[in-house]
């Protein structure tokens, strides 16, 4: 074999290597931040009951009063929200439905509290804080399906119960734009950073390989002085 | 059954049980309190509640506890925040038959009395409501100076939803140019007398 070819070959086998350490890095990533996000799903189950509870505890007719369907629905509904997330973060971490799901989910559990908390125009942060916690998972992919979920959510009630979204009564055709602008603006940069810290990985990956060819060289040498001492 | 045709289907349920889930939210959110008949078109001669001037007289009728009406009181405050110099505005806190006093002491009673220009006052027994045809609780009527009924009906978009509805549309348009598309809103609160409905629904409303 001539040093052209040894070196190809070297060389080949560092690249494989610095693509399965990414590999696995990435693989830990996504299911370190499934592992979050459950934990997330039951606090936000959790604080949606509180909340439920804490706005509108009881319906009433005269002095009897009822459970509020807004606990029922904090409880039934944020339950089955958190439910297959979840199941899917314990029992099947890192595969790519699982994050896609997540990010379905969270997105909805923001209009879910929206309408817990009667409408409050803080309650909206949880969108952008959401999307900010998805970008946790590095793939501009995942922020893709949280977007189509609150384009979907933004056009479905916008249609139905303009008010619940935009806050007037008769908001003006582009009105679903502003909106649409300000997630793409934060997007921009989410997506951003995630290809930047992609980058990195792949950069700590290749550094990674090349320190292991050259502790396995070392390695190999010393190998081979041992044997020739010992000869 | 292949584990991924497994989720597929615990998948599927899922989006039914959610979608499901928003639907009937929706559902619930946009569905009005049963409406009386009508409200007295003249300001009814045999109530107690005075009128402070001859300026329009809204009036807000409120169950104590119902969440929903927190939004009604939350939009109240809005509207006078705009129309204080022009309008007089008494919500009156309604206490059910067979509801000692406590019951009218709650949180919305108190947040009520810290809107500037808004008298509050305990209706014992719900017999102004009645009397003006109220049977939900964020009910309003607005009455002009010479207490002619202008508008009737609730001033939220949806039960417990803070935010521009038609009510208070129509309500800041008779206030401004006299005229407005309707004289009445859907109102989203809770019953104020229970088990009681029917029967305030046959009351006779006492015009004048």
């Amino acid at each position: 074999m001539s040093t052209a070819d040894w070196v190809t070959a070297a060389t080949d086998v560092i690249v494989q290597r610095a693509n399965e350490r990414l590999e696995a890095h990435r693989r830990a990533l996504f299911e370190g931040t499934d592992r979050l996000f459950a934990w997330l799903m039951a606090g936000q189950w959790a604080f949606g009951i509180l909340i439920a509870y804490f706005f509108s505890p009881y319906g009433w007719e005269g002095k009897v009063r009822t459970v509020h369907f807004h606990v029922w629905v904090a409880v039934l509904l944020g339950g089955a929200l958190s439910s297959m997330p979840i199941a899917l973060a314990l029992l099947r971490p890192g595969w790519w439905v699982t994050r896609h799901v997540i990010a379905a989910s969270q997105m909805l559990w923001s209009a879910l509290l929206i309408h817990l908390s009667g409408g409050r125009i803080e309650t909206h942060f949880h969108v952008f804080v959401s999307l900010g916690i998805l970008a946790f998972y590095r793939d501009w992919r995942v922020l893709g399906t949280a977007t189509v979920v609150v384009v979907a959510d933004h056009l479905a009630r916008g249609i139905l119960w303009p008010e619940s979204v935009y806050g007037i009564v008769n908001p003006e055709w582009w009105r679903f734009l502003e909106h649409a602008f300000w997630v793409v603006f934060a997007l921009a940069f989410l997506i951003w950073a995630g290809r930047k810290s992609l980058r990195e990985m792949q950069q700590i990956a290749e550094g990674g390989a090349q320190l292991e060819a050259l502790a396995e060289n070392e390695w190999r040498r010393a190998s081979v002085l041992e044997r020739t001492a010992a000869g | 059954m292949v584990p991924s045709a497994r989720w597929a289907i615990a998948g599927a349920a899922w989006l039914l049980a959610v979608a499901a889930g928003f639907g009937a939210l929706l559902r619930y959110a946009s569905t009005p309190a049963p409406q009386d008949a009508a409200p007295p078109e003249r300001w009814p001669a045999a109530t107690t509640l005075t009128r402070a001037s001859a300026r329009p007289q809204l009036l807000l009728f409120a169950h104590p506890r119902c969440p929903c009406t927190r939004a009604s009181v939350a939009e109240l405050a809005r509207i006078m925040g705009r129309f204080h110099d022009r309008l007089d505005a008494r919500v009156l806190v309604v206490q059910p038959p067979g509801a000692d006093d406590r019951f009218a002491d709650s949180a919305l009673r108190e947040r009520a009395g810290t809107i500037p220009g808004v008298k509050v006052s305990v209706d014992r027994d719900g017999v102004e409501a009645r009397r003006f045809g109220a049977v939900a609780s964020g009910t309003v009527l607005l009455y002009d100076g010479s207490g002619r009924l202008l508008f009737h009906g609730g001033i939220t978009s949806a039960r417990g939803h803070e935010g521009q509805s038609f009510g208070q549309q129509r309500i800041a348009s008779l206030l401004t140019t006299g005229r407005a598309d309707s004289d009445q809103a859907p109102v989203f609160g809770c019953v104020l007398f229970g088990g009681q409905t029917s029967r305030a629904r046959r009351q006779p409303h006492v015009d004048s």
